[in-house]
């Protein structure tokens, strides 16, 4: 089972989203509201995936995912944003993140097809 | 009778009665050979002093100038006791004889403000004193020979000296030589501060100075050198010659001061009568600056015009500035239209003001001459100056708006985002999960399209709550009655809408006005601590007036937060203004001002 850990600051967007994961078999095994709080779980928990939204209150999800990449053994990142993709252009794929899905669009479906 | 006036009057009595007394010393003297000469020059001279003292005690009684020449005048009867032929007052007339003169370069130093400015100045003052009181007594006490001393016209055969406790001449003499050895350095560094002084001061402190800062430098050098040449054995007939100069210098001090006077009062019909000739030719704006400057001797002077609006005063630019502060050595002479409407204490109404040498206002009458010849060119230049300040106010404002609409619109998108936006992703996340489960578990399927619909419900409410933000569409519909009373009606606190006009207005003014209303309550609200609040709009003489009024702690202040500083920007676009009463504990009254034509 996969493991993942939700990073977003909109406490009503991490419970949709763990409703939604876990009832397509994913394993959520922690929620961070920002970005500091991020890499410290992301260090401690070991997910297989983070589930980063773009607009954190400290650092911002690139900049996020740059780290948690450039750590040894890192965990696949997938950015979510309520924004559209158009709106970021190629600063996804410079993050090393594995790729972006509007908020709205997420789905186990979604997910897998980018892991 | 004034009771100064009263008081200077029996001064000079008694400085003429100082005056006959001297007289009769000096007929009785057996030791005096230039009896008529002294008997004639001694009481004029002191009584001169007396004299102008008194009148500038009079002019001035706040300067300390005319105290101090006073003192001169009596300090020189004094010293006149050395004629008497009893030997304790002749003792006395040696001893305080050099007082005067440490008064005379006090006067000189002081001169005009009647302090000694600078710590130098007052250092010297002081070691003065101390060296003609305290370093000069051991000569007396050791029983020094009065004759070796004395300043005062005598010649030899003065009685002995009766404040000897020790008959040792051989070393008195050693304090004579140090007295004069310390005066002679005092003197020096006196000229020095003078020269000093001189060179760091504004053309009019010179105009007014130079009289009496050129004899008294006179006075003192040659003071300095009649004690060198007694150091250094210079003949006495070169001694004799220089005293002579000294007491020239001395006896022309109080005719100085009133040359300077007389030299200012007469050069100010000269001047006046040319700027009245200057103003009335055709000429560009810079020269009434410069013609102002010409005819105070000022040419630093500035001029300033007042803006009854805003009640600031700017430059001629345009340029809002603050009155030069007091000890700033400025001045500041206002100047008002003559004979304008009285404004119930007889004076004009304000046009402006000339920022001038603080040291200008030793002849005021000259300074209010030229503001009241200038007041007509000045009102003119004022209509210019205040189409300037305007011009830099809207500038001002419009920039400050651009920046408000960046930061509002930067706002906007942060409300869409945090809010409505985020509930509309989680709404569609639950339908897609309710999608998902209405097969399998149709029980949890409508448990989450419970939860959806209450997302979406207060997705609903805050796009509204922003779209209202933006524009109220009740105002639009409705007007501005029906929308104050939609604002009164949310707010917590009991708001009273006491009158709206019932017509509708221009739709930037019911914008502006009802903007007024909603920030205003939204602080009521969150700050004011009030019991209750009122509303008020009425037209007012091509106004529309908006009023606020609440009962809160008070203590509100424009130039706090960002939105009473927006509100007034907006309204400064509008030609408005908005003015807030809001004293600690006694509530707050806003009101603003918005154009508004009479249809």
């Amino acid at each position: 089972m996969t493991s993942v850990l939700i990073v977003d600051d909109h406490p009503s967007f991490r419970a949709s989203a763990r409703m939604l994961l876990e009832a397509e078999g994913y394993e959520v095994v922690g929620e961070a509201p920002d970005g500091a709080a991020a890499l410290a779980a992301a260090g401690d928990l070991r997910p297989d995936l983070v589930l980063l939204d773009v607009n954190l209150p400290d650092l911002d999800g690139f900049a996020v995912a740059e780290r948690l990449s450039a750590a040894p053994a890192p965990p696949a990142v997938v950015l979510v944003s309520s924004r559209s993709s158009e709106d970021f252009g190629s600063l996804v794929r410079a993050s090393g993140a594995r790729g972006f899905i509007c908020k709205c669009d997420l789905s186990g479906a979604a997910l897998s097809a980018l892991l | 009778m004034l009771p100064l006036r009263r008081a200077l009057t029996l001064i000079a009595a008694v400085g003429l009665i100082f005056a006959i007394g001297d007289v009769a010393l000096i007929l009785a003297s057996h030791h005096q050979t230039e009896k008529a000469v002294s008997a004639v020059l001694g009481p004029i001279i002191g009584l001169s002093f007396i004299g102008t003292g008194a009148f500038a005690w009079l002019r001035r009684p706040h300067n300390r100038f005319g105290v101090l020449m006073v003192g001169v005048g009596f300090a020189w009867f004094v010293a006149g006791l050395v004629s008497a032929n009893q030997p304790l007052l002749a003792t006395v007339g040696a001893y305080v004889g050099p007082l005067y003169l440490v008064m005379v370069a006090q006067v000189i130093v002081s001169f005009p403000t009647g302090r000694a400015e600078g710590d130098w100045a007052r250092v010297l003052i002081a070691a003065a004193y101390v060296d003609a009181l305290l370093v000069r007594l051991p000569y007396f006490l050791l029983g020094g020979s009065l004759s070796e001393i004395a300043y005062v016209g005598g010649g030899l055969g003065l009685p002995e000296d009766r404040f000897a406790v020790a008959q040792r001449p051989d070393l008195a003499a050693v304090f004579q030589v140090l007295t004069s050895l310390i005066g002679v350095a005092i003197l020096g560094g006196i000229v020095a501060v003078l020269v000093a002084k001189r060179r760091s001061s504004t053309v009019p402190q010179r105009r007014a100075q130079a009289p009496m800062l050129w004899t008294g430098l006179v006075l003192l050098a040659t003071l300095a050198v009649t004690f060198m040449l007694d150091l250094l054995g210079a003949p006495r007939a070169s001694q004799d010659a220089m005293a002579i100069v000294n007491l020239v210098a001395f006896a022309a001090l109080p005719f100085a001061f009133l040359v300077g006077i007389v030299r200012t009062r007469y050069t100010r019909l000269g001047r006046v009568g040319e700027l009245v000739e200057r103003l009335a030719g055709v000429e560009a704006r810079s020269s009434l600056r410069d013609a102002l400057a010409d005819a105070l001797g000022d040419r630093a002077l500035q001029l300033l015009y007042w803006r009854s609006q805003s009640e600031t005063w700017v430059t001629i630019e345009g340029r809002e500035v603050a009155p030069p502060e007091e000890g700033s050595g400025w001045s500041m002479t206002e100047v008002r239209a003559p004979g304008g409407e009285a404004g119930g204490n007889g004076e004009g109404v304000r046009i402006g003001a000339i920022v001038h040498d603080v040291a200008l206002l030793d002849d005021p009458g000259l300074v209010r001459a030229v503001a009241g010849s200038a007041a007509l060119a000045m009102e003119n230049e004022r209509l210019e100056a205040e189409l300037r300040a305007r011009v830099e106010e809207l500038e001002r404002s419009r920039a400050r708006l651009l920046e408000i609409s960046m930061f509002e619109r930067r706002r906007l998108e942060r409300d869409l985002h945090d809010g409505a936006q985020q509930r509309l992703v989680a709404l569609s996340l639950q339908l897609g999960l309710a999608r998902r489960k209405l097969q399998a578990a149709p029980d949890d399927a409508g448990t989450m399209l419970d939860a959806a619909r209450e997302e979406l419900l207060q997705a609903l409410a805050e796009l509204r709550e922003l779209a209202r933000g933006i524009h109220p569409a009740v105002l639009t519909d409705r007007g501005l009655g029906a929308a104050l009373h939609v604002l009164a009606d949310r707010t917590p606190v009991p708001v009273d809408v006491e009158q709206v006009p019932d017509e509708r207005l221009p739709a930037p003014v019911e914008a502006a006005a009802y903007f007024v209303v909603a920030e205003s309550l939204t602080n009521v609200a969150r700050y004011a601590q009030a019991s209750q609040a009122s509303v008020r709009v009425a037209r007012d003489d091509g106004y529309v007036a908006v009023e606020i009024q609440d009962d809160g702690v008070g203590g509100a202040d424009l130039h706090k937060g960002t939105g009473l500083r927006g509100l007034a920007d907006r309204l400064d676009a509008l030609d408005g203004h908005l003015r807030i009463h809001s004293p600690p504990g006694w509530g707050t009254l806003v009101r603003a001002d918005i154009p508004c034509a009479s249809s």
